[in-house]
């Protein structure tokens, strides 16, 4: 058994897609080895900022061996009267050079005929690779690639060496003008010479040696490890996320770790705003409530001294910016910023911020029937939660991830109402479609509208989202007013709220574009609920803009599947639709022309559970609703045993099928269950 | 004391070291830009296929970073070290590094990281890959691969690298704000540029006229297109150029909205992507020739 190595040398690869990349081409060499049937016992992905690559332990030499076989003439023709082999069978083992061991009968459909069947040695592990590398290399996919040199190959970035070792010998390949051989870089921090790789197995010591820790899995280990170590000698609480050791984890190669404090003064600035420069300037760590923070870098150790003087230093430059912005916009106070939000234009054509939140004010007193809710304090949130965006601070690029909070901050200097300026901070909420709800009821109403608002001017103007095209994040503002709608506990409708919003522009809105838009994001958010599609398009196709209650009936219709009769109850209505079809103009019933006691039996229990479902539907009790859909289905049954819909008679026939047609609304007043999709 | 290694003798050594890659010497352009990539010996000469590399020292002018000196990296106006190889070189990034060591910086007692950066100027309808470059991180370099320049995808790909003078020097010379780097052994920046940065950022804040501005726009966008149509590519890109420093002067003093900023950079674009159209063609008629 021998090993092999692949490695691909890049200059400083982007890290969002690093470990994407470096877990691809692992899979695609794992596919590789599996299609070719070379053995191998494991297989580990490796990757940092300037290599992509993978190791794999115990390779065979060889394919394993195949087994030819090939068809010849029919077992009758092959064999003389004697049993000996005829003439025929004697020159296909000539032509394909079969020993009489070799030969067996195999029976097919059309009789049974001679194989000659023989075992061949599997090709070199070394000529499949040799063959195959450059086409793995080549397969991968990047959403963004450059070209940099005479080959015209793209890449996310320069190749600019490629180890590819099996056992001793390397596998000499071409690809984007680099011939593969068996020459490493070290990290350049601690040299530029090349070293040189006898085996694989030297890979992982030789290049720890160079400064690299090549495994991902060991280096997140250690920068874990680092903080914790540092975050208890400093004392404190290391603030970070998943996503911030991932990025710490893609950009070094030999992960250090500083502690380090900043000028006290700048603990003036509220937390996210600290927080958010030191994210910003290479992934500081900030210790929570302090003026401590954490340096992950990537370089000797003998290094730490300017390194940390050296991000102190940008740091704080940027915190001296962000302090005196903050200065100037508590002097200046959020008032003032409101009244600048009217020269600054909102979308193209569609006014101003400060128009858009007369819109807000406007809309969100749609809500005053929820119970408790301080409309006041969300009337004057409404008025001021744009107006940060003309703060010094949110105009700069690095802190507009800041609106609404600074706002909030804003809100307080200049004594709003506590709630206010909490509404304020709050109302970007969700930012992202897993993020959390605002916590007030009135914060959730005002991102509501504000996001409605969004969609619908987006639409207005003609920004709408295609393919993955979505410059005005479209479909996760969508997202979020579903998300809320669901949250507030207010009965509105959210079509009614469309045709709000419509007066407020006052000028023509694509009303049912944008609804068909939120039924499609109110399909995506049942079904990250859990929901089946089936169960979705059943109860959306009676949907009035209610979000809270589309919800509630997916909930119902989930749960009744366990009931025993759920199947009965689908079949119901899937009775009904089949003669309906694509009727769509009715009689009136008229009682005098049932003949069949099944027509009056169907017609006075449809009245009978018409009657007891209203007050159910008060209440949403969608449960017993079901019950009673399903108590339905007897009469249902008889009707159709018994009675002859289509007859000759034109009177009876529609007669009939207006008696149909009342059943299934019936039905329909909850959801359209024949596009339930019935399993077995 | 300990000698520091001086602004100028940083210029110095960059300009030998670059020399020695078989670079040109050039100097900075006459008009004002926002970056060494405007000068016609980037902008222009990266177009077509002929080899080219050069190296200049260019003062780079954003009227919208000026602090009024009080902030110790932020100013209207500093020097870059501009590198333009083309074809690049297989083993640039080593060349890169290479030359901070010659300027004094000991790779293994500092952090260099590369960090991504997906370069694009929207007046220049040019784009590249790359990374700003963070010395302990302080971004001191722009190193980009172009990939489109003036709206034409390049035929050879030239790599450029932007050193931000000071903020190196910064570092060399261990000192937290620009206004402290020692330009020789007698005169500090703030010696030399103090006066001038607090003056130009009134002048760019408050004291500049949004309207003759906006007549100097107007006026040099007519010329251009003017020079452009006589065949006069080099003059009018020139005024190319000055558009896009009055634009930024315009937006430095608040005086333009979102729609008319994007308005304004789209007639910026016109113009170079006419200029690097116009110049494409003038060499492919010379290699005709030739």
């Amino acid at each position: 058994m021998i090993d092999f190595l692949l490695e691909i040398g890049v200059e400083d690869f982007p890290p969002g897609i690093l470990g994407r990349t470096g877990h691809f081409l692992s899979s695609q060499l794992e596919n590789l080895f599996k299609t070719k049937k070379i053995f191998y016992r494991s297989i580990r992905t490796i990757y940092t900022p300037r290599r992509i690559g993978t190791i794999i332990l115990g390779v065979a030499r060889r394919q394993k061996p195949q087994v030819l076989e090939i068809q010849g003439p029919p077992k009758k023709m092959a064999y003389d009267e004697n049993g000996e082999p005829s003439l025929t069978l004697k020159s296909f083992m000539k032509s394909r050079n079969f020993k009489a061991n070799e030969i067996v009968v195999k029976r097919l459909k059309k009789g049974e005929y001679i194989f000659g069947q023989k075992e061949q040695p599997g090709e070199l592990t070394e000529d499949i690779l040799y063959q195959e590398l450059p086409k793995i290399v080549k397969g991968l996919e990047f959403p963004r690639t450059m070209v940099w040199n005479e080959s015209r190959v793209r890449f996310p970035r320069p190749i600019r060496w490629i180890v590819a070792l099996l056992d001793r010998r390397p596998i000499r390949f071409e690809y984007a003008g680099v011939k593969a051989d068996r020459y490493t870089m070290p990290n350049f921090h601690f040299s530029f010479k090349p070293i040189r790789l006898e085996k694989p197995r030297e890979y992982i010591n030789f290049l720890r040696h160079g400064g690299v820790v090549v495994d991902p899995n060991e280096r997140r280990k250690l920068i874990l490890s680092r903080i914790k170590q540092t975050a208890a000698k400093l004392g404190g609480t290391p603030v970070f996320g998943d996503e911030m050791i991932d990025e710490l984890n893609a950009t070094t190669e030999y992960p250090e770790v500083v502690g380090d404090e900043f000028d006290p003064d700048y603990l003036e600035l509220p937390g996210e705003v600290l927080n958010t420069v030191l994210k910003a300037h290479g992934n500081l760590i900030w210790i929570k409530d302090s003026n401590k923070f954490i340096c992950v870098f990537s370089a000797k150790k003998k290094a730490i001294q300017n390194v940390q003087q050296g991000y102190k230093r940008v740091m704080q430059a940027r915190l001296f910016d962000a302090l005196f912005y903050y200065k100037k916009d508590i002097k200046q106070g959020l008032n003032k910023m409101q009244e600048q939000t009217k020269g600054m234009m909102w979308l193209k054509d569609l006014g101003s911020i400060y128009e858009k939140t007369r819109r807000l004010v406007k809309l969100a007193a749609q809500f005053d029937s929820i119970p408790n809710l301080n409309i006041d304090a969300l009337t004057r949130a409404a008025e001021l939660c744009k107006a940060d965006l003309c703060s010094m601070i949110v105009r700069e690029k690095e802190f507009t991830s800041l609106q609404g909070i600074m706002g909030g901050y804003y809100a307080k200097f200049q004594g709003e109402d506590d709630l206010v300026a909490r509404i304020i901070q709050e109302h970007y909420r969700p930012i992202t479609i897993g993020d959390g709800l605002p916590e007030t009821d009135e914060a959730k109403v005002l991102s509501l509208c504000d996001k409605l608002d969004n969609v619908t001017g987006a639409f207005i103007s003609g920004n709408l989202p295609t393919g993955s095209y979505d410059p005005l994040a479209v479909r996760r503002n969508g997202y979020g007013v579903i998300n809320l709608l669901d949250h507030i506990d207010s009965g509105l409708s959210l079509f009614k709220l469309i045709e709000r919003l419509e007066k407020l522009y006052n000028r023509p809105v694509p009303v049912s574009t944008i609804k068909d838009f939120f039924r499609e994001r109110l399909t995506r958010y049942l079904q990250n609920r859990g929901f089946r599609y089936d169960e979705i398009n059943a109860v959306l196709e009676t949907w009035s803009g209610d979000v809270a209650d589309v919800h509630k009936r997916c909930e119902a219709l989930k749960g009744f599947r366990n009931h025993r009769d759920f199947t009965q109850l689908i079949i119901g209505q899937k009775r009904l639709r089949n003669i309906l079809k694509d009727i769509t103009a009715f009689k009136e019933i008229d009682k005098t022309l049932f003949k069949e006691s099944a027509e009056k039996l169907l017609y006075e229990k449809g009245q009978e559970i018409s009657a007891a479902l209203e007050p159910l539907y008060q209440t949403g009790n969608y449960t017993e609703i079901l019950k009673l859909l399903l108590s339905l289905r007897p009469q249902i049954d008889k009707f159709f045993d018994d009675v002859l819909v289509m007859c000759e008679e034109e009177d009876l026939k529609n007669n009939r099928l207006a008696l149909i047609n009342f059943i299934n609304k019936i039905f329909l007043q909850f959801a359209d269950l024949s596009k339930i999709v019935i399993e077995g | 004391m300990k000698k520091v290694k001086t602004f100028e003798k940083a210029i110095i050594d960059l300009k030998t070291f670059w020399q020695n890659q078989g670079c040109l010497i050039f100097e900075p352009y006459n008009s004002e830009v926002g970056a060494g990539t405007f000068n016609p010996a980037t902008f222009l000469r990266i177009l077509g296929s002929k080899r080219w590399n050069v190296c200049y020292v260019e003062i780079s002018k954003r009227p919208r970073d000026g602090r009024y000196a009080e902030n110790p990296l932020r100013f209207q106006q500093y020097y870059q070290f501009q590198v333009i190889m083309k074809p690049s070189p297989a083993d640039i990034q080593k060349i890169y590094l290479r030359s901070l060591e010659a300027l004094g910086i000991k790779l293994d007692e500092h952090e260099i990281k590369f960090v991504e950066d997906d370069w694009e100027s929207p007046t220049l309808g040019a784009w590249g890959l790359g990374w700003e470059v963070w010395l302990d991180g302080l971004e001191i370099t722009q190193f980009t691969y172009f990939q489109q320049a003036g709206g034409i995808d390049l035929e050879v790909i030239p790599v450029e690298i932007t050193y931000g003078l000071e903020r190196i020097v910064m570092v060399l010379q261990n000192v937290d704000s620009v206004l402290d780097i020692k330009w020789n052994n007698e005169m500090t920046w703030a010696d030399v540029y103090k006066e001038n940065e607090i003056q130009f950022s009134r002048y760019n804040f408050e004291y500049a006229t949004p309207a003759f501005l906006n007549r100097l726009f107007n006026g040099y966008e007519k010329e251009a297109q003017r020079l452009f149509k006589a065949g006069l590519v080099f003059p009018g890109y020139d005024c190319a150029i000055k558009c896009s420093h009055i634009f930024n002067m315009l937006e430095a003093r608040g005086s333009i909205s979102i729609s008319e900023r994007a308005n304004l950079i789209a007639r910026v674009r016109a113009l170079t992507n006419q200029a690097a159209q116009l110049y494409v063609k003038s060499i492919s008629t010379e290699e005709k020739k030739g």
